[in-house]
């Protein structure tokens, strides 16, 4: 019962740490952007050239978070600014980027799955039970993200000018904020937490060329039923990620992969503001 | 009963639109029945499957490049027509009527799938990212349905070594481009009729399709069955031809190449698609061997570039490269579209003692904030009533509260006699109310005559398969293109129209619905003063000579003042007076609340005087 308390808790860290990039992006730019699964697939890579490279594996969180803002800073310049009018092609658009970014991967590194090793292992005791180490440490990741996140939009200037253009965008330009500067730090916020997450999840699970696919839909649904909002992402992850872990656990792991998709879409259906509050 | 097809004999007279693409379609099976003889036995086998991948991509284009749905899921139904076969001749056995049967069944799930989905994707308010959301998920479900399959399915390795039908792979390939020519040429036929007009009008502007008195959700769920049953026929034959079904032909990532390539090709051209189909699947065929992933990357960059720079696609590039490397031949231009008159409808309201529009007690309110509170007025066949108030009065927001029986938070609105009660706009405007927007919407890439088409699609359901070159219009809707000369612009494309022209479209094609009633939100902003008086006298005789009852907001009293015959004043959401202009005008408490402040409004009554 602990253990599956447990599960629960650690799945909807992961997913509100996969999607939280993506919300930020959501938010402040309306757009979908389908690359996300791309920068997770490239800070999983991060990890595995920290590692061939001899470095601790800590090293390749701060060297995810650089290589996913500067990659952030190429997309945003030359594919998604040009589409900013245009919501459902930029979807097409990252998602064909998603695919340069596969194929490459594919070139450089082989098609091959590959492991990292995870920075802690073992189990640690909670109360009676013992758990997965690095899975409790991912809780502590996404409480990270989640805080640095809040401050960053609630305790800075360019957060209040973030929260600025994502209320009301005319507005905000019509009182001299650079709404096209904060979408760009906005999307590079977001591909850097993208790849970071992405190095994250690696020790639970292997690295290959279309390992961000898996996750995409599953955080492209999340940040659709949570709007723009932090808190709503997090209800969303556990209430979500909590529904997929029962399903899988008392009906069929299959079914389990599902329900996220299913059930944010029948969601939106009956209430398109989602989680959010309306 | 009133004669309600209007079609007049002279407007019998059609362009033979059939011609160009049946003849188009002969000569394409000719090449593939010499194609089927002289080619090499390895490019034959790609081409079939090519072939049957490009009847899917004609159904993405028709959905999201002509219709603006952009779908992840046409592959699901290929995958649907595809496991239909698969499953039958697997654990059935394979048999003539067996096949038939497999057929059947592969057409009875996509339709019920589509209507699932249809259900769930498309209703009034829907926004495009949820119903593309609904598309993604759909083919997500059904592949991950498949794999727990087990055997049944075949799981992830899906089902081989059925027996199919014993027919030599010429044939197959004659088969397969037939059914792609005569799915090609259908199509076109469609998007080139009259109906096929509505297509765009949806993808340009949702909302006026809506006021147009169109359901627009209910045309693209029947757009989406049609596409969703086309796919699953082509996914049929391909496991009848390649004997085998696996789950990544219904999955999204076969889904999203379709998209590619419909993207690539041209969306919304049908042949782009079609080409950008069979030269890529081919291409891969040949290429990817000897060039493994880098060819993948060259297609992912070349989309890219075309969705940021080329939004149209690479067909229309080499359409017009075409035409300038071939000797310059002189088009026939198609005959320019006439306007008739329609014959009027016989209308029970004409000395009816129902008032045209019924608002009793109308409010709205957001949270705590009351913009309408109990605003209860008739008005008549015959009255030109104008709404004055200072911004934020809720004028605009009572417009919306007449037109859309969802808007209004209490109370009831009749138009002639029958309550809206929560009818969408669509129902409202049968009930007879035709409602102009603020700022004039019109549909860019349709010529005027082509929207003015579609403005009459409730009134006369337009030709699936033709289109033809005259419009019946009642006489208001052509008196006013008379007047602002826009009937001699019948084949200029709307986009091209000026501020004014497009005003005058709007309201011609508000007036081509044949409402009782007419809501005109602000029609004068922005207008020249010459075309202010020209719009007034419109005005007027709209309501004085054909007894429509017209309820107008407007900001320049001076206007209001010439053209109404009855004045309501709103003020913080309540009616603070209403009664005749000369009462209303001189009030005291109007200028007080209009002008806000009463110097002003003695200022601007000096300088009209």
């Amino acid at each position: 019962m602990l253990n599956l308390l447990l599960d629960i808790v650690t799945t909807a860290a992961i997913l509100f740490t996969v999607s939280a990039g993506l919300l930020i992006v959501f938010g402040v730019m309306k757009i979908i952007n389908f690359s996300h699964g791309a920068f997770l697939t490239v800070g999983g890579y991060a990890s595995v050239v920290v590692a061939q490279s001899g470095f601790n594996w800590w090293w390749s969180v701060p060297f995810s978070l650089v290589v996913g803002f500067l990659l952030g800073m190429a997309v945003e310049r030359f594919i998604v600014r040009p589409l900013y009018g245009r919501p459902l092609d930029a979807i097409l658009a990252t998602w064909g980027l998603g695919i340069i970014v596969g194929q490459l991967i594919t070139l450089a590194f082989g098609r091959g799955v590959q492991m990292v090793a995870s920075p802690v292992n073992g189990a640690v005791p909670v109360f009676s039970e013992h758990y997965s180490a690095y899975r409790l440490l991912l809780v502590v990741a996404a409480l990270i993200v989640a805080l640095a996140l809040g401050w960053l939009l609630n305790g800075t200037r360019l957060g209040l000018q973030t929260r600025a253009v994502i209320m009301n965008e005319g507005l905000a330009r019509a009182l001299g904020i650079s709404s096209s500067r904060v979408r760009f730090l906005t999307f590079c916020t977001g591909a850097a937490l993208a790849a970071a997450a992405g190095t994250l999840i690696t020790p639970l699970s292997s690295v290959d060329p279309n390992m961000g696919v898996a996750w995409v839909v599953g955080a492209f649904m999340l940040v659709l039923v949570s709007g723009s909002s932090l808190v709503s992402l997090a209800v969303a992850s556990v209430v979500l990620g909590g529904a997929q872990m029962l399903v899988s656990t008392f009906v069929d792991p299959v079914l389990g992969g599902l329900t996220i998709a299913v059930l944010a879409a029948l969601l939106l259906r009956f209430r398109p503001e989602g989680f959010a509050r309306g | 009963m009133a004669d309600r097809s209007v079609s007049l004999p002279l407007a019998a007279r059609a362009l033979p639109a059939w011609r160009t693409p049946v003849a188009i379609g002969v000569v394409a099976l000719v090449l593939i029945a010499v194609g089927s003889v002289t080619m090499p036995a390895f490019l034959i086998n790609n081409l079939i499957r090519a072939f049957l991948y490009a009847v899917v991509a004609i159904t993405v284009d028709l959905l999201w490049g002509y219709t603006g749905i952009l779908t992840f899921g046409q592959s699901a139904f290929f995958g649907i027509g595809a496991y239909a076969a698969g499953l039958v001749f697997t654990h059935v056995g394979f048999s003539l009527p067996l096949a038939a049967g497999a057929l059947a069944a592969s057409v009875v799930a996509a339709w019920v799938v589509s209507r699932i989905i249809g259900w769930l994707a498309f209703y009034h308010g829907a926004s495009p990212l949820y119903a593309s959301v609904v598309t993604l998920v759909l083919p997500i479900v059904l592949v991950q349905g498949i794999y727990s399959g087990g055997e049944f399915t075949g799981s992830s390795s899906g089902l081989s070594g059925f027996d199919s039908f014993d027919v030599p792979l010429e044939a197959w390939f004659c088969i397969t481009g037939g059914l792609l020519v005569v799915v090609a040429v259908l199509a076109w036929m469609f998007v080139r009729s009259d109906a096929g007009q509505l297509l765009v009008a949806i993808r340009e502007n949702e909302v006026r399709c809506e006021y147009l008195g169109i359901d627009i959700s209910r045309y693209k769920r029947k757009l989406s069955d049609v596409a969703a049953i086309v796919a699953s026929l082509a996914g049929f034959l391909f496991a009848c031809i390649q004997m085998v079904v696996a789950p990544e032909y219904a999955g999204f990532v076969f889904g999203t190449e379709l998209v590619i390539w419909v993207a690539l090709g041209g969306r919304g051209s049908l042949i782009g698609p079609i080409f950008g189909t069979i030269l890529i699947d081919v291409g891969s065929a040949y290429l990817s061997g000897s060039l493994p992933y880098v060819w993948t990357l060259l297609v992912g960059v070349a989309f890219v570039v075309v969705i940021v720079a080329m939004p149209r696609g690479l067909g229309p590039i080499v359409a017009v490269g075409a035409r300038r490397a071939l000797p310059a031949r002189a088009r026939r231009k198609p005959a320019p579209m006439t306007f008739t008159v329609a014959p009027e409808r016989e209308r029970s309201d004409i000395g009816s003692l129902a008032p045209a529009l019924s608002v009793h007690d109308v409010r709205k309110h957001f949270g705590t904030l009351k913009v309408l509170d109990g605003i209860t007025f008739d008005a008549r066949a015959g009255e030109l009533l104008s709404l004055i108030g200072p911004n934020g009065a809720g004028k605009s927001t009572l417009m919306r509260c007449i037109a859309d029986g969802s808007e209004r938070s209490g109370g009831t609105v009749e138009l002639g006699g029958t309550e809206i009660r929560k009818l969408a706009p669509y129902d409202c405007v049968a009930l007879g109310v035709g409602r102009k927007f603020q700022t004039a919407t019109v549909f860019d890439s349709l010529t005027v005559g082509e929207a003015l088409r579609v403005a009459r699609n409730r009134i006369e359901p337009p030709s699936r398969w033709r289109r033809e070159t005259t419009l019946a219009l009642p006489q208001p809707a052509l008196d006013v293109l008379r007047l602002t000369g826009l009937d001699r612009m019948a084949d200029r494309e709307c986009r091209y129209l000026s501020h004014g022209q497009k005003q005058a479209l709007e309201l011609a094609m508000v007036l081509a619905l044949e409402p009782r009633t007419i809501l005109l939100d602000e029609p004068t902003a922005g207008l020249t003063k010459q075309e202010r008086t020209q719009i007034g006298e419109i005005f007027v005789s709209l309501s004085s000579r054909y007894r429509l009852c017209l309820l107008l907001v407007e900001h320049d009293l001076e206007f209001v003042q010439q053209i109404s015959s009855r004045i309501i004043v709103l003020h913080q959401g309540r009616i603070v007076m209403d009664g005749g202009v000369d009462e209303v005008v001189k009030s005291e408490l109007v200028r007080a609340v209009y002008a806000g402040e009463t110097h002003a409004a003695k200022d601007a009554s000096g300088d009209d005087a």
